[in-house]
């Protein structure tokens, strides 16, 4: 619980609202009291005005028209709604305030945490399951709201109400109150040992239903296996057994379930028993009226809610510390340093001289190296090329450039300056960078390649998708560059995928150009035109990771990976003469390209 | 009350559509029919108890607080906690009950959709991601949940709540029930408004939601995009707007909820003082008693909290239904690969397959797999098809084993068309060794058996050492106990081959269909392997697709594919000798590196 406690400081920023809420509510119960008095007294008044029998009434009419009782007991009435009106409008005061408040802290929260999350380094999402990131800044940030809302709000109004009621009855009957409240401790316990047993199940249902699903993965992603088998029937079985043990573990909480309202109610009747047998009594002594039975009958009912939410609140609020103890950990991750003690912020522009300087890299938490030792130079306005097997650090490589990851030992330099010396926001505004997987937004194809760059115009991401050899497809779609992308929208190709991911990069018209086997699902004609854009534009630095050596036997170097290393370099011609690697690929290029054409 | 105020016409449709969708959840409820019944009957005396309380409350004060009666006050004490207990018991009862019915039938129905979705052609798993196939084996079944457990029992004992509730009332005084119940008009009205409007407002926070939510998703996703692109900043605003807009939502949600809450204390309240005022009134004159009085005051409050939940649970029934569609929609797709009528099933197979003519595509549009394919395996009679990427070789397995039915031409097994033959015994005739999503998580033994029975330990324990298997198999912690990672990631590659060989050995097939495993293994499992194949075609007709130098080497039969024909035929010693042909081409691409690893 002590997790919440640090949450407070939003009470403190929202303190007038909460205050103010506080107030409503407890304000309200003291009229919501006002019901069963004012209907007591009314009844005794009645009782009074039969028992004198000084007027006769023939007619109902006669009695509501008279002076006499008619005005007592439009008095009462008028009362009656006077106050309920008050109490219900307070009670509508008390909801704006308090859980549109909690909805106005989930809104910082939620704030906060987008906010963390864009500052933390690539290492933390390369480590950490995005499922439970997903999770963290969704659904623990409602379980935490709960805590402001709800868990607030029950807590409050169990204090109040149950204290104004129980006061008032006391000083009405305290014999009554006595039998009235006598059920009630054992269903405040019941409802919290209830809710606590809800929880634990709920987590053993929530498991099994995992288990469940996991069954359907597995059979319905190995159906030829199963199938080529013959293996139906089993499967059938396995997911039968897992199918009853669900339904075993849901009986079990039904038990519960189904013995928890049921159990409610009993305890509150046994007040109302209470209350008839010892108040009847005192009745036929004269030491009550009919009245206070009323009454009695309904304080104890205002009072059910209040005493079963506190072991329902109390549940409630452990689960808010859990959720809030997960995004803790979470904000309390190092975000990236973007511009630390050594950063030379006279550096604003960059040509492009790439350097990697004995660079070594491992991915945190793994032993092994994957570049080792690396070292290049690529001066400003050169195309280089990386080839190399799946796995030989290829992307990892050009991934050190934009500082998605620090080397672990060495430097990369850019004229001359160690990266982690140029600011952040400098070093990667000069950086178009075209990922491996390409990853759209779902929004427009318009907004995702201005993504490149802030307040592009529309002749600026023409021209970006122009030279990306997109913007004849993108013409096509009945929306033009409106076109909605993903979920909602069309689905794009591999390849115009590719080209759209390229557009974005080209409108930042940056120094350094980074294509990490971004052109694969590309036609090898397209990728020609493309290049040739490229090849247009001088003082670009261009770094071209391929499997395929007709994107890269231009360039102006090769460099070509293995396990990590540098094993042959040079140019197209240079390495089709040592024999090694690369011209080994080349020749089965070749034969691959011969084969497509027969 | 359950009207909604959208056009008749959609509406009168979407009756249709819901009786029949009712009408075919019945039939999983149906064997539960007479519990359901008994359910019914429970639930209908316990409505009666609720408002009986109230009633003995009135006697207990006119009867005998009036007349100073101590021994009757006790009495009906004693008969008020006896009522109170037993509509516990009943409520108790009633809802387990219900529940279990529910559970049940929600039992049968997963494992029905489940068994149907097993069923359907492989066609089916390709054009449904399986994420999809399985929200529906498992969240549209929980969406159920709430109608079979107990939503129809618990509106039909709301009803009959409110009828006994009306009964009583009317009994004690006609007059002060239409006093007391002149509200009700406003409250359904009140209901009614506040139903329409928070559907929407709910629809909207649904919206947002997911909006929200898949934004979150998609950044979390393209962070490294938002950071290499400098658009911190940028998205942060995006991501405020969105976040403000789902606020905005919820807040709309509250204004109604705190607007209906009150609304319905207000009506109910409000129902209690013309109570008081006409009550009290009439208990002057004389025609209304004061225990009366006490059990109008008890009749209001029950009265009303049914009603302000009925539509509540009438927006459950509504959601049920939708996911209940969804489901049906599951359960009437068709097969595409059907059993034959009169299905063959051969008493012994001698393993000669022919492929005549065969044309086949996967989807309409695109241009054909197999064009024109003919080619025969002699019992006994090992091939190797070789082929680049994508020239058809494994749409010959799929057509072979009928995980999808050729368009033109046919393939038989011993002449016999095998759209003729029965599937379980086509297929388990095959022993297929597929190259992916071949091992699950789970032990050594299961992954050999998948879980028959009638495969001793000791078969298995021949058959890994026949192919020399059980080397590494007795490595392992707890041998054939052993449990796999998932896709048997603990174990290398060539393991990995073995393992799928030992499970083709001890189902004892007549042909032998195999994929080989692309990956490169170590030299030592290399020949493992290379033995392991030997033993297992022997004696069996096979038609492997060769990735191996030593497969193709000792093939009875080479058929060298290219683009979804067979090109060339012949033994390796043959095909290597053709000038300018493919498969001299797709040695040097495939094969030749390999002839530096072999022994």
């Amino acid at each position: 619980m002590r997790e919440l406690f640090k949450l407070n400081h939003y009470f403190v920023r929202y303190k007038w609202s909460i205050i103010l809420g506080t107030l409503f509510l407890t304000v309200s119960n003291m009229f919501l009291v006002w019901i069963p008095v004012l209907i007591r007294q009314s009844m005794d008044a009645v009782e009074e005005l039969r028992a004198t029998g000084e007027h006769h009434y023939d007619t109902v009419f006669d009695a509501i028209f008279s002076p006499e009782a008619g005005v007592v007991l439009a008095e009462y009435s008028v009362y009656l709604i006077g106050a309920v009106l008050i109490y219900g409008v307070l009670l509508f005061l008390t909801r704006q305030t308090l859980i549109v408040t909690s909805r106005k802290i989930e809104y910082d929260i939620r704030n906060n945490i987008f906010t963390h999350l864009q500052k933390l380094p690539q290492s933390y999402f390369s480590r950490t399951n995005s499922g439970d990131i997903y999770v963290r800044a969704t659904e623990d940030v409602m379980r935490v709201r709960e805590y402001f809302g709800p868990g607030f709000m029950y807590t409050i109004n169990t204090i109040t109400r149950a204290g104004i009621i129980i006061t008032i009855m006391i000083l009405v009957n305290p014999e009554l109150t006595f039998w009235a409240l006598l059920p009630l401790p054992f269903l405040s316990v019941m409802a919290y040992w209830v809710s606590g047993f809800i929880h634990d199940r709920s987590n053993e249902i929530q498991e099994q239903y995992a288990r469940l699903a996991g069954r359907a993965q597995e059979a319905f992603s190995s159906i030829r296996l199963i199938k080529a088998y013959v293996r139906e029937t089993y499967e059938s079985k396995r997911f039968e057994a897992e199918s009853e043990q669900y339904r075993q573990s849901k009986l079990k909480l039904d038990v519960i379930e189904s013995l928890f309202h049921p159990l409610l109610s009993l305890f509150i009747g046994f007040s109302v028993v209470l209350v008839i047998w010892q108040g009847g009594m005192m009745v036929i002594e004269g030491m009550a009226t009919v009245g206070n039975l009323a009454e009695f009958i309904i304080y104890v009912t205002f009072l059910t809610w209040p005493v079963a939410s506190l072991g329902y609140t109390l549940n409630l609020l452990q689960r808010s510390a859990a959720s809030q103890k997960r995004i803790a950990m979470l904000m309390n991750e190092p975000e990236q340093i973007s511009d630390g003690d050594g950063s030379d912020h006279a550096i604003s522009h960059i040509r492009g001289d790439i350097e990697f300087h004995n660079v070594s890299f491992k991915y945190p938490d793994t032993a092994e190296y994957v570049l080792e030792n690396i070292n290049m130079r690529i001066p400003n306005g050169k195309t280089v090329g990386i080839v190399g097997r799946t796995g030989s650090g290829k992307t990892t490589l050009v991934q050190l450039i934009p500082r998605l990851f620090d080397p672990d030992k060495g430097e990369v330099r850019i004229d001359g300056n160690d990266i982690k010396k140029i600011p952040l926001l400098i070093l990667r505004k000069n950086i178009g960078y075209v990922p491996q997987e390409t990853f759209l937004f779902s929004d427009t194809v318009g907004e995702n390649i201005a993504f490149g760059k802030e307040s592009a115009g529309t002749d600026e991401i023409e021209t970006a998708a122009e030279k990306a050899q997109v913007l004849d497809n993108i013409m096509e779609f009945d929306k033009k560059f409106d076109t909605v992308l993903g979920e909602r929208g069309i689905t794009l190709s591999g390849g115009q995928k590719q080209r759209t991911a390229i557009a974005r990069a080209l409108i930042r018209k940056p120094s350094i150009l980074i294509l990490d086997d971004s052109l694969s699902a590309v036609d090898t004609k397209t990728e020609d035109k493309i290049n040739d854009y490229l090849r247009a534009e001088t003082g670009r630095t261009t770094l071209i990771v391929s499997h395929r050596i007709s994107s890269i036997n231009n360039a102006d170097h090769i460099y070509v990976l293995d396990e990590g290393k540098i094993i042959e370099q040079g140019t197209h011609q240079d390495l089709l003469k040592d024999g090694g690697y690369y011209a080994s690929m080349y020749k089965k290029q070749l034969i691959e390209k011969e084969l497509a054409e027969i | 009350m359950t009207s909604t105020g959208s056009s008749s016409d959609s509406k009168q449709k979407n009756k249709a559509v819901d009786s029949n969708l009712i009408r075919r959840l019945y039939i999983y409820l149906h064997p539960f029919r007479w519990l359901l019944l008994l359910a019914l009957v429970l639930t209908l005396l316990s409505a009666f108890l609720g408002p009986l309380r109230p009633y003995l409350i009135q006697i207990a004060v006119d009867d005998y607080m009036a007349a100073d009666d101590y021994n009757g006050l006790f009495r009906i004490t004693v008969i008020f906690a006896l009522v109170l207990v037993l509509e516990t018991l009943l409520m108790i009862a009633v809802t387990y009950l219900t529940r279990w019915i529910g559970q049940s039938t929600l039992f049968k129905l997963r494992n029905a959709v489940f068994n149907k979705i097993q069923s359907l052609h492989v066609q089916f798993f390709d054009r449904n991601p399986i994420g999809r196939l399985i929200t529906r084996t498992t969240n549209d079944i929980e969406a159920l949940s709430d109608l079979l457990s107990s939503g129809v029992v618990n509106m039909i004992g709301d009803l009959f709540r409110i009828i006994f509730i009306m009964g009583f009332m009317f009994y004690m005084s006609w007059e002060l029930s239409l006093v007391a119940l002149s509200t009700l008009p406003v409250l359904f009205y009140a209901t009614f408004v506040f139903k329409s409007k928070v559907r929407v407002a709910f629809l909207n926070v649904r919206d947002q939601i997911a909006r929200l939510n898949s934004f979150v998703q998609e950044h979390i996703n393209g962070m490294s995009i938002v950071q290499l692109f400098n658009r911190e900043e940028k998205e942060l605003d995006r991501f405020k707007k969105i976040n403000y807009d789902h606020t905005g939502a919820h807040i709309k949600t509250i204004f109604y909820f705190a607007l209906f809450w009150p609304a319905v204390e207000v009506l109910s309240s409000l129902a209690m003082a013309l109570v008081i005022w006409y009550g009290g009134a009439s208990a002057l004159t004389g025609t209304v008693t004061f225990g009366i009085l006490l059990a109008f005051i008890q009749y209001v409050r029950q009265f009303f909290l049914p009603i302000r939940d009925l539509s509540e649970k009438f927006n459950t029934l509504q959601s049920a239904l939708a996911s209940s569609e969804r489901l049906f929609s599951i359960m009437d797709t068709e097969n595409v690969v059907k059993e034959s009528a009169n299905p063959i099933t051969p008493e012994s197979v001698k393993g000669h397959i022919r492929f005549e003519n065969v044309w086949f595509k996967y989807n309409r549009t695109e241009d054909y797999v197999l064009k024109d394919v003919s080619f025969e395996v002699r019992p006994g009679e090992n091939v190797a098809v070789v082929g680049a990427t994508g020239a058809g070789k494994t749409t010959l397995i799929n057509v072979v084993s009928r995980f999808y039915d050729v368009e033109k031409g046919a393939v038989t097994i011993d002449g016999i068309d095998i759209r003729e033959l029965s599937l379980n015994s086509l297929r388990s005739n095959f022993g297929v060794v597929l190259q992916d999503n071949a091992l699950f998580s789970g032990t050594v033994l299961e992954n050999i058996t998948l879980g028959r029975d009638d495969i001793s330990l000791e078969t298995v324990q021949n058959a890994a050492h026949m192919v020399q298997a059980d080397r590494f198999i007795k490595k392992l912690p707890g041998e054939y106990d052993f449990v796999l990672a998932e896709r048997g990631a603990s174990l290398s590659m060539g393991q990995r081959q073995l393992l799928c060989f030992v499970r083709a050995m001890v189902y004892d097939p007549t042909i032998i269909i195999l994929d080989e495993a692309t990956s490169n293994v170590d030299s030592e499992t290399e020949s493992l392997v290379t033995a392991a194949m030997d033993k297992l075609m022997k004696g069996r007709s096979s038609i492997v697709i060769a990735h191996r130098l030593s497969t193709i080497q000792h093939a009875d039969k080479i058929l060298v594919m290219h683009k979804g024909q067979i090109r060339e035929t012949g033994t390796h010693q043959h095909l290597i000798t053709v000038e300018d042909g493919i498969y001299r081409r797709l040695y040097e691409l495939q094969y030749k590196d390999q002839a530096a690893v072999m022994p």
